[in-house]
């Protein structure tokens, strides 16, 4: 019996990160209960723990399976996680301020976000359908509760109600396709349905549970038709908690598809690709299309991050070593690019109850000349001009993702426009422009130029992924 | 005198003096403070210009054919390299730039009166995008700096120009921007047929590369129908550009509406980048697809030639007056490329610093009288040459040179052209003699409604005619009109070898697509035969 209770340290080494962020959390939560005079430390302990999650996570080798085979650490997974604790630095470096604009307590903000990207991380690292789920559960909870944080807002509370009840049903979905798979091939383990699925002569309730797995992943990852929650809550959500929404939870779901994709596709029938092509040239267009008519940006934002995420689906349409490039650089691009633009969004519109409209910033680029160009080249850097990172995702995502850019261009050039071309149409109240936020701001946006500018390292570094598969 | 430039990497520091200049501005100058940004930003770009004279002087036309090379690694995963060099042509092209520079930056200091400090940032980092593009001999880098430059005149336009400038800007930014993509599919297809091939083509198996002489290399053995398409892809790139009709309605939105700074460096460097693209690329990448649709290259530029004459002469506005005569003349560079001789190559691109020099002197000259008089149409002058003579005599001086008159540079240029086009097909030569009557007659038309006649309108009556600093930037054109116009010779020396290096790929390209295109009829004929 007291075999099970010890965990082997070489298992606990290898869930440092997840142990960190979440210890942090309940920490936060602890000193948030009895050190009342301790707020303003919330917010650099959890960026120190996100940090320190983030040295272990890089500084320790992939270690491959642990637990008996239920996780993994690959160098995919360090890649993506790397991206997740990256959006939630700048996110809780962009929260600081906001909460203290809108009066929020801060405790329980940090707390949830911390135990989300840990969820976020185990949910990439799954290879076991119950674990997955478990950590799907544990960050869909968390999301839950952070989209409505805002508790005086009407919106927010929509935005969470929407984005609760549409994700419970996902939940469902996800669990079902479980269930099914697992009466079929009696393993929930993804490395064993792997032959059975392999075989060719897979049932259709087999299938069926694949799919519904897919549609629940598609759905964390707002692809079209999956997408309808994504414009409601991001407009509803606190923005800076958006710059994580939008990107983390994105993140590890394109790694649990490319688990999925990777059981099916080797037998080389066309149908899973064509469903994924499917789902990316819906994403691309119903993106691009619609957020052109937006007049509120974190909408447009929303419809454009479904359409980058339609981009992301394009290197794994046929998967193979050469996808895992383009899809981690891509992440990375589309993690700072939208940090950045939501963080200021954040401290540009300082109700959060009503529209967040382009219009309103019509001049202020002169005004705020650092958020401004922070802003401008992170909207570049989405609507893919040189020399920013956002280029160079689409440059490896290649030619499908480039042609329908022209749409994404055009609406990024509308902030721009409006920004720098337009008269003045409001005078600035009730911001609250403090440091954290503008260096998370600029960190994104002086990284997307910088890592377009210079990416070799990078480059370099996430070409082992390919050759590690 | 200069031996220094060959231990330096000169073409980069040419090349980022602008940038620097822009983030010290950016950084340690106060936007309240225009006059002392306006003057530091000024003094960056003369320096530039002063920094870039040594590629003139040594500049070797007998040497290598991309002379003061600098080779990085850059991102090396995708085998892009950081590759600088000029040939003669791309050399003439960066001085071109370099000079025009200052002369722009001199004119906007009466002209901008607000956000001065954004506008000189905008300028200054337009600057070093325009010179990157002549320098690249790097695909990627050539796309990376052809996009840099766009965002600057952008704003340059939407934010100091007329009272259409949203429009204008827009309609720029998304014209050359659909140009630039397609030219980015055409790269990739080149970059990938060298590489691991694409599209059914089996690749040549070359490591990944984006180096441009190693496309010239492959060229000639490039597939005939793969080259078709991405001649077309280059071709709307660059032909936006240009412009080429009927790609040429950007053009006037966007010179009428910027302002005289952005005008000028519009015409004088921005336009020569299409015509650039032209002879950098497609002639010497893609020869075969230029001799397949050589007809309709050289029937859009006569287009261009007699359409942009046309219109211009039912002009009313000066400054639209000589935006289409841009495309006019931007025509001719065209029929004189594709005329695919030495001659006709040659003075295309003499043609092209004529143009830049001559038409950026006449979008300066009317920027002088619009900052006096608010206004641009033709009928609200008439008889000023007595009120200012100085101007009137730079102003004939620009226009001769404009139509070509010998003695300036206009002459040699067109001649040239004429001489290769005449030597092509002895009728484009017609069609462009007439480009060259219609030239003449609505530049001289609208010379003797401005200048000369009664001075029906009192408000002329106390224009003041050129100050010190109005001179300072004009003369250096009206010398180098002079220059060009009664000796030549230097600037054929530095295009000689460059100009040889197309036209030779370009010729033994012609002799295979004979081959091919003959094979075809060889065997259908016999078939034929029965049948009937």
């Amino acid at each position: 019996m007291s075999e099970i209770y010890r965990i082997p340290s070489a298992d606990l080494a290898a869930l440092m990160p997840e142990l960190i962020l979440s210890g942090t959390g309940v920490l936060i939560l602890l000193l948030d209960a009895f050190l009342p005079r301790a707020q303003r430390l919330l917010a650099p302990l959890s960026a120190a723990g996100t940090l320190y999650a983030g040295w272990h996570l890089v500084g320790a080798a992939p270690s491959g399976l642990s637990f008996g085979g239920l996780l993994e650490s690959s160098l995919l997974t360090v890649a993506i996680g790397c991206v997740v604790l990256i959006s939630t630095f700048l996110a809780i470096l962009a929260s600081a301020g906001y909460l203290r604009r809108e009066r929020l307590g801060g405790g329980e903000y940090y707390a949830l976000l911390l135990w989300c990207a840990t969820g976020v991380l185990l949910m990439g690292r799954a290879t076991e359908l119950l674990t997955l789920f478990v950590a799907l559960e544990l960050l869909s909870i968390c999301l839950y509760s952070l989209a409505g944080y805002h508790r005086q807002l009407s919106v927010g509370t929509e935005a969470a109600i929407k984005y609760f009840l549409l994700g419970a049903f996902v939940s469902a979905f996800v669990l079902y396709g479980i269930a099914l798979l697992y009466g079929e091939t009696g393993s929930t383990r993804i490395s064993e349905l792997g032959p059975y699925l392999a075989t060719g002569d897979v049932s259709a309730l087999a299938v069926l549970g694949l799919l519904l797995l897919i549609c629940g992943f598609a759905f964390k990852m707002s692809l079209a038709p999956f997408h309808a929650w994504a414009p409601d809550t991001y407009q509803g959500a606190p923005s800076p908690f958006v710059a994580f929404l939008s990107v983390a939870p994105k993140a590890a779901s394109a790694v649990v598809l490319v688990r999925l994709l990777a059981l099916v596709m080797p037998d080389g029938s066309a149908t899973w690709s064509d469903l994924i092509a499917l789902l990316a040239v819906l994403s691309m267009a119903v993106g691009n299309l619609v957020a052109l008519a937006q007049r509120d940006i974190k909408r447009m934002l929303a419809y454009s991050g479904i359409a980058h995420m339609g981009y992301l689906l394009v290197p794994l349409v046929v998967l193979g070593p050469g996808s895992y490039e383009p899809l981690v650089v891509y992440l990375l691009a589309y993690a700072l690019m939208n940090a950045g633009a939501f963080t200021v969004v954040s401290l540009l519109y300082a109700q959060p109850g009503e529209q967040h409209l382009i219009s309103e910033l019509a001049g202020w680029g002169y005004r705020f000349p650092l958020l401004g160009v922070c802003l401008t080249i992170c909207m570049l850097s989405l609507g893919g001009i040189p020399p920013t990172l956002g280029f160079i995702g689409k440059y490896l995502i290649f030619v499908q993702a480039i042609d329908s850019g022209q749409l994404a261009l055009a609406l990024v050039m509308r902030v721009v426009y409006t920004l720098y071309m337009r008269p003045e149409v409001r005078e600035p109240s009730g911001l609250l422009l403090d440091y954290p936020g503008r260096i998370a701001a600029v960190l994104a946006a002086f990284g997307t130029l910088a890592l377009g500018t210079l990416p070799g390292p990078l480059l370099d570094w996430v070409k082992r992924l390919g050759s590690a598969y | 005198m200069f031996d220094w430039v060959h231990q330096v990497p000169i073409l980069s520091i040419v090349c980022y003096v602008p940038l620097i200049g822009a983030l010290f501005v950016v950084f340690f100058m106060k936007g309240s403070n225009g006059a002392a940004i306006k003057k530091f930003a000024t003094g960056v770009v003369t320096l530039d210009f002063f920094l870039s004279l040594p590629l003139w002087f040594e500049f070797d036309p007998q040497g290598a054919l991309f002379q003061f090379r600098e080779s990085l690694p850059w991102i090396a995963s995708l085998g892009v390299r950081y590759e600088f060099g000029v040939d003669g042509i791309a050399m003439l092209l960066v001085l071109l730039t370099t000079l025009l520079g200052p002369l722009a930056f001199l004119s906007s200091w009466s002209a901008i009166k607000e956000r001065e400090k954004e506008y000189y940032v905008f300028m200054l980092l337009l600057q070093t995008g325009m010179l990157g593009v002549f320098m690249a001999m790097d695909f990627f880098l050539f796309y990376v700096f052809w996009e840099v430059m766009l965002l600057p005149m952008y704003f340059v336009i939407g934010v100091w120009g007329g009272p259409r400038k949203l429009y204008a800007a827009i309609k720029f930014f998304l014209y050359t921007l659909v140009g630039s993509v397609l030219m980015l599919l055409g790269i990739l297809a080149l970059y990938f047929y060298n590489s691991t091939g694409l599209f059914g083509y089996e690749g040549l198996g070359n490591p990944r590369s984006f180096f441009i002489p190693q496309f010239h290399e492959i060229g000639l053995s490039l597939p005939p129908e793969l080259q078709f398409w991405i001649f077309l892809a280059f071709f709307v790139g660059f032909a936006i550009k240009v412009p080429m009709f009927p790609f040429h309605t950007w053009l006037p939105d966007a010179h009428v509406e910027a302002p005289t700074a952005g005008s000028v460096i519009l015409a004088g460097v921005l336009l020569k980048m299409g015509t650039y693209g032209f002879v950098r690329f497609s002639l010497p990448i893609l020869p075969h697809a230029t001799w397949e649709l050589l007809p309709w290259m050289v029937g859009l530029s006569i287009v261009g030639i007699v359409y942009g004459a046309l219109v211009a002469m039912a002009q009313k506005d000066m400054k639209k007056l000589v935006a289409y005569s841009s495309v006019s003349h931007l025509g001719f560079v065209m029929l004189g490329m594709f005329a695919l001789n030495p001659a006709g190559i040659n003075g295309s691109v003499l043609q092209m610093i004529n143009h830049g020099l001559s038409t950026g002197a006449l979008f300066l000259l009317v920027g002088v009288i619009y900052e006096r008089r608010h206004t641009r149409l033709i009928a609200d002058y008439g008889g000023i040459s007595s009120k200012m003579p100085a101007f009137a005599t730079v102003f004939l001086i620009i226009t001769m040179a404009s139509i070509g008159l010998p003695t300036l540079n206009g002459f040699v240029g067109e001649f040239t052209i004429l001489v290769g086009a005449f030597h092509r097909v002895w009728w484009w030569a017609v069609w462009g003699a007439l480009g060259i009557v219609l030239g003449a007659a609505y530049m001289l038309w609208m010379y003797q409604r401005v200048f000369f006649g009664p001075m029906t309108n009192p408000e002329n009556e106390d224009l003041k005619d050129l100050n010190g600093r109005e001179l300072l930037y004009l003369m250096p054109l009206v010398i180098l009109c002079f220059w060009i116009g009664l000796y030549p010779k230097p600037f054929f020396r530095a295009m000689e070898k460059p100009v040889d290096y197309v036209v030779e790929i370009v010729e033994a390209a012609q002799q295979t697509t004979m081959a091919v295109t003959e094979e075809p009829e060889a065997v259908r004929l016999p078939e034929a035969a029965p049948g009937q």
